[in-house]
Parts: structure tokens; C-alpha cells; sequence
């Protein structure tokens, strides 16, 4: 037995609540120091309507991830789910676009930590000086692979801190932006004067749910949470409407922002504050400390401290990119859905290191496509020819709302699945709007939530087809190589290539549910299953 | 510092509250354009309530 134990170590599921809600928060509360630039570019007028749809569809993702995570609390997080509900295939697409967001959030993060930094050290902004930001997001990329190789990742008790110490602050930011800067007639002058096309909203609103994309450390809580169908919900829900109140109450302050210091265009024109992020990367990558800066009074001390609480936040996200694909990457080579190699793990580190290193060198090959036009001007022309000039955070972006809308698509769809095929596993949280039915002799409860979700997010799958250029074409290809790398490993290893590995999902989820310390629910499953076993036996001996 | 957590909690309630108020009361001036507004007054009021709700549960376990 203790052999046992050793040969497959399981995670110390020593998470709090607090931490459970500090993990999510430092994943998916970093994501709107990202976005709000982007989507006051891109949806001007209508930035508020962007994130009001993007959020309420991430409304619906969050309740799904805390259902699916509190029932099935495991490494893997969508992937898992997707395979579960739909099979080898779909959960290998699943997990493969959630692949391509990590590798994103790696860049992404790691560029906008140092945009953020420019705001204190004007040599780092990347119109200015493009080769020293280049360097600088290189060199945190490469030292974040380098510390998850040997082992290092931050505590559970520094993300606390931090998150803590943001909460607070973008607290007191809004508080006292509404408080002394916010002028309703300016937001509604903008909402009414600077509304944008069509075009324009589809990208604005494909763009603001990257304010909401990192509710995989969710299920990646919940397998270090004791007991999480229990605590998940309580910390998710918090989690969720903590996200969506700061991203609306930040598009809404900056529509209507009256700055402290006075704002001119180069003919010395007022201008709004929302307009300082069009045409103007420098400004889209340090949103919130610009928002920040301009509030009165408190301006002044924040001008100095955001940039750097911004900074870490990013990095900390950046880093649970590194962290989390090979995580993914190593759960799904334990399905059999990527080859074993990813399941190397570094003699003497223990880490993941093929999976880490091997994400990272991806994550640095989007950085290099990203900066090219900034770093070679003579190249800008073949990115203004052929992709629209997309460069630099829009090409990021892109691929992160690409990936998140693909993976959160087939997450509703595992859902829906895992409800019809796996109506016997207790479930302490449930989404809520369930429809009451009879599926292959079993009573299910079909969940209208996920149908709206689905519906939701795949709009915004099409938006970012529609209006990303780069997204259009990078993402697709990225599913299209990654599917015909999993058809010809399966094919190598003589398993079921589009059908699904047999699996004795029964013996898992006790196991699952053994493991999480949550032995009512193990016993309320055992129990679902003899009920249903003797009931099945009664129908098939016509009793 | 539960009284702190509860003291919180009502304000962000009392703050979500007066928000919908006053997109209530400017919706025939402002229109549709209020509902990114509304919705925001909606989510404060929910976690408001939601804090309290596990508040709540947590004095109920210490008696």
C-alpha cells in the first residue's frame, strides 16, 4: 500500500477557502488589467455593453467549472470534464485549446507585467524602446520556466497577500473614482456620441472576455481543496461576482471618468479618458494604473503603487500559465490523449520539466511572432499586408479569446453530457434553471444555464473568427496540428482513434470522491449506484 | 473581524441597492443604455447577500 502511495503521489490537499478564492482571484483577477485597454480601443462608447455580455456568459462558465469541480474535483479541469462528458476526442480538443491559452497567458502576462512596469521606468515601453521590452518579457518568461523546473512556485500564502492587497486597492480605486471623478453625464455623452459598428462591438465584446478567462484554477483549487464540494461553491461564487463587479464598474468609471489632470491630443484638444487607448498599445497594456492615476487626489500615491501591484499580479498569472500547462499537459498524457514523454518528470527537481520547458519554448515562439513588426520595421509591411498590422497585444489577445471560447464551448457541452450519462453522482452545487427528464432509464435534470452559456460563449467563438485576424488563422491551425498529432499518436499506439479508451469511471469517482476527503458523498454515490443496479435487474427480469 | 466581514458585506448590499435605484430612476431619461449600470447594482447586491448568507451559516455552526 505505502508502495502504492509513493509510486503515484497525490497532491496535499491543504488549500483554505481563503486560498481557494485567492488562487482564482490571482488567475482570473489579473485578466482586467489586460482587458479594459483593449476593450475601451476596440467598443469605445460601448465598452460597458462588451463586458456586460462577455460577463454575463462568464457568469454561466463559472457556475459551470464550480458544478463540474466540486462533482469532480481532479487535475485535468476542462479537459477532464470534456473527456468525461464526450469522450477521448472532444476532451483532447478541449484540453488542447486550454494548451493554447496557457501558452498565451505565459506572453501575455509577462508583456503586460512589463508595460505596467513602463509606467514607472519609461524605458521599458515598447513603442520607445521595442528591444529592451523584448528582452525583458524574454527574460521573465525564460526565469518562470526556469524556477517551475526546479521546482519553485509561488505559495498559496503570497497569493493571498497579493490578492488580498489588489482587492483592497481597485476597491478604493472605484470607490473613489465614483466617488470624486465619475460624471454619469460623460458616460451617457459616450455611450450615446461615440457608440461604435457593429464590427467594432463583436471585437470589443471577443476581447472583454479575456477580462474572464483563468476559471481552470478552479478545478485546479478544488484538487487541492479538502472536502471541495463543499468549499468550491462558497469560494466560486464570491470568486465570480467579485470578477464581474470590477470589470463593470471599471468600464463604467472609465466611460465617465472626469480626469484630474486634463488630457490633450497633439492639436491640444480635450480629450475623454477612454480615448487615450485608441490606436495606442502602450497606453491598452497599463489600463488600470492609467485609470488609476486619474483619480484625484488619491491619483498621486496610486500613479506609484499600481503599477507595481499590477506588475506582480500579472506575473503571478504569467507564471500560472508555465505551471498549469504542464499540469494539463501531464493529465492528459495520463489519458492517453499526448504521449507519455509529458509525463517526464526531472530526476532531480521531480518537476514536469519536458512539459515545461516544452510549452515555454511555445510561449516564446508567440512572443518572437508578436514582437517581429516592433523589433524589424521592414517586417511591419507583410503584417500590415497579410494580417491587417495586428501585432504586438493585439496578436495575443487574439489567440487568448480564441482559445477560451473554443475550451469554454466544449465545457458546456461536457456538462450537458455529464448530466445525461452521469446523473448518479451527487452533486452538492448544481447550476441553476434544470429541466426534469428521463434519459436511458435514468432521472436527469437537463441544465438550461449551460444551454444560455453555450450559446453565449460560441457567439463570441464567432465574433473572434469574424473580427480577429490573426485568431482566424493561428487557432484553427493550432486545433488542426495539435488533431493531427493525436490521430497519429493513437493510430502509433494501436488505441481507439476516434472512439474513446474504455474506462471504468465508476471505480474513479469513488476513488475521486475518497481522495477529497468527501466520504458522505462516496456513500450517497455507492448507494445511487446499487439503487440503480437493482433497479436495472428488477426491469431486465420483468419484475 | 466577522463583525468587520458583516459591517462589509451590508455596505456593498446598501451601495448595490442605491445603484439599481438610480438606474431605476434614469431609465427613461438614459433607456437601454442603464442596464450595464443595473446589472452591476444586481452582482453587488448578490455578493453582498452571499457573504452574509455564509456569515450567517458560520454563527449558526458556532451555537
Amino acid at each position: 500500500m505505502e508502495k502504492k502511495a509513493r509510486a503515484n503521489p497525490e497532491l496535499r490537499r491543504s488549500v483554505t477557502p481563503w486560498g481557494s478564492f485567492s488562487w482564482g482571484y490571482s488567475d482570473v483577477g489579473a485578466d482586467i488589467f489586460v482587458g479594459l485597454g483593449l476593450v475601451l480601443a476596440a467598443a469605445a462608447g460601448a465598452s460597458n455593453v462588451a463586458f456586460l455580455f462577455a460577463g454575463v456568459v462568464y457568469v454561466c462558465i463559472g457556475l459551470a467549472y464550480t458544478e463540474l469541480a466540486a462533482t469532480y474535483p481532479v487535475a485535468g479541469g476542462g479537459q477532464y470534464f470534456v473527456m468525461r462528458g464526450l469522450g477521448d476526442i472532444f476532451g483532447f480538443i478541449a484540453g488542447w485549446a486550454v494548451l493554447l491559452d496557457f501558452t498565451i497567458d505565459v506572453t501575455l502576462f509577462a508583456w503586460t507585467s512589463v508595460d505596467y512596469s513602463s509606467q514607472l521606468l519609461p524605458s521599458l515601453t515598447n513603442s520607445v524602446h521595442p528591444w529592451v521590452h523584448f528582452v525583458a518579457v524574454f527574460a521573465l518568461v525564460a526565469g518562470l520556466c526556469l524556477l517551475n523546473v526546479i521546482g519553485v512556485r509561488e505559495s498559496t500564502a503570497f497569493n493571498g497577500v497579493v490578492s488580498a492587497l489588489d482587492v483592497l486597492s481597485e476597491s478604493l480605486i472605484l470607490c473613489l473614482g465614483f466617488l470624486f471623478a465619475f460624471k454619469p453625464a460623460l458616460l451617457i455623452h459616450a455611450m450615446q456620441f461615440n457608440w461604435p459598428s457593429p464590427y467594432q462591438l463583436m471585437l470589443g465584446t471577443s476581447l472583454a472576455i479575456i477580462s474572464f478567462v483563468g476559471l481552470e484554477s478552479i478545478s485546479q483549487a478544488a484538487q487541492e481543496t479538502q472536502r471541495p464540494a463543499s468549499v468550491i461553491p462558497r469560494t466560486s461564487v464570491s470568486l465570480i461576482l467579485t470578477i464581474l463587479i470590477f470589470a463593470l464598474a471599471y468600464s463604467n468609471l472609465a466611460l465617465g471618468l472626469q480626469p484630474w489632470h486634463p488630457i490633450t491630443d497633439a492639436s491640444g484638444h480635450h480629450l475623454a479618458f477612454w480615448q487615450i487607448f485608441t490606436n495606442n498599445s502602450d497606453n491598452q497594456g497599463k489600463a488600470v494604473a492609467l485609470l488609476a492615476a486619474q483619480v484625484p487626489y488619491y491619483g498621486a500615491l496610486a500613479a506609484l503603487y499600481v503599477p507595481v501591484l499590477g506588475a506582480i499580479l500579472l506575473l503571478i498569472s504569467s507564471n500560472s500559465g508555465v505551471f498549469g500547462s504542464s499540469r494539463i499537459a501531464y493529465a492528459m498524457s495520463s489519458s492517453n490523449l499526448l504521449p507519455a514523454l509529458f509525463q517526464g518528470v526531472h530526476r532531480r527537481f521531480r518537476t514536469p520539466a519536458v512539459s515545461i520547458i516544452f510549452f515555454s519554448s511555445i510561449a516564446v515562439i508567440e512572443l518572437i511572432f508578436a514582437a517581429i513588426p516592433g523589433l524589424f520595421p521592414a517586417a511591419a509591411s507583410f503584417y500590415s499586408r497579410f494580417f491587417r498590422g495586428e501585432n504586438g497585444l493585439d496578436f495575443l489577445a487574439d489567440l487568448y479569446a480564441f482559445g477560451a471560447a473554443t475550451s469554454y464551448s466544449f465545457v458546456f457541452l461536457g456538462l450537458i453530457g455529464l448530466r445525461l450519462t452521469d446523473p448518479l453522482s451527487p452533486r452538492k452545487f448544481k447550476i441553476p434553471l434544470n429541466v426534469g427528464m428521463r434519459f436511458r432509464g435514468e432521472r436527469v435534470e437537463f441544465p438550461i444555464v449551460a444551454v444560455i452559456g453555450f450559446i453565449g460563449i460560441f457567439s463570441i467563438l464567432l465574433f473572434t473568427l469574424r473580427t480577429h485576424v490573426l485568431g482566424r488563422i493561428f487557432g484553427p491551425s493550432w486545433l488542426l496540428l495539435g488533431l493531427l498529432f493525436y490521430l497519429a499518436y493513437r493510430r502509433y499506439r494501436r488505441l481507439p482513434v476516434l472512439q474513446s479508451v474504455q474506462r471504468d469511471w465508476r471505480n474513479d469517482q469513488t476513488e475521486i470522491l475518497r481522495r477529497s476527503g468527501e466520504l458522505e458523498l462516496m456513500d450517497e454515490y455507492l448507494a445511487n449506484l446499487k439503487a440503480s443496479d437493482q433497479r436495472r435487474a428488477s426491469e431486465g427480469s420483468g419484475v | 473581524m466577522l463583525l468587520i466581514r458583516t459591517a462589509l458585506s451590508i455596505a456593498i448590499v446598501v451601495c448595490g441597492a442605491i445603484l439599481l435605484t438610480e438606474m431605476f430612476a434614469s431609465i427613461r431619461m438614459a433607456g437601454i443604455r442603464v442596464l450595464p449600470g443595473a446589472v452591476l447594482g444586481a452582482a453587488m447586491v448578490a455578493l453582498g447577500a452571499h457573504r452574509l448568507a455564509l456569515i450567517a451559516r458560520v454563527r449558526g455552526g458556532r451555537r
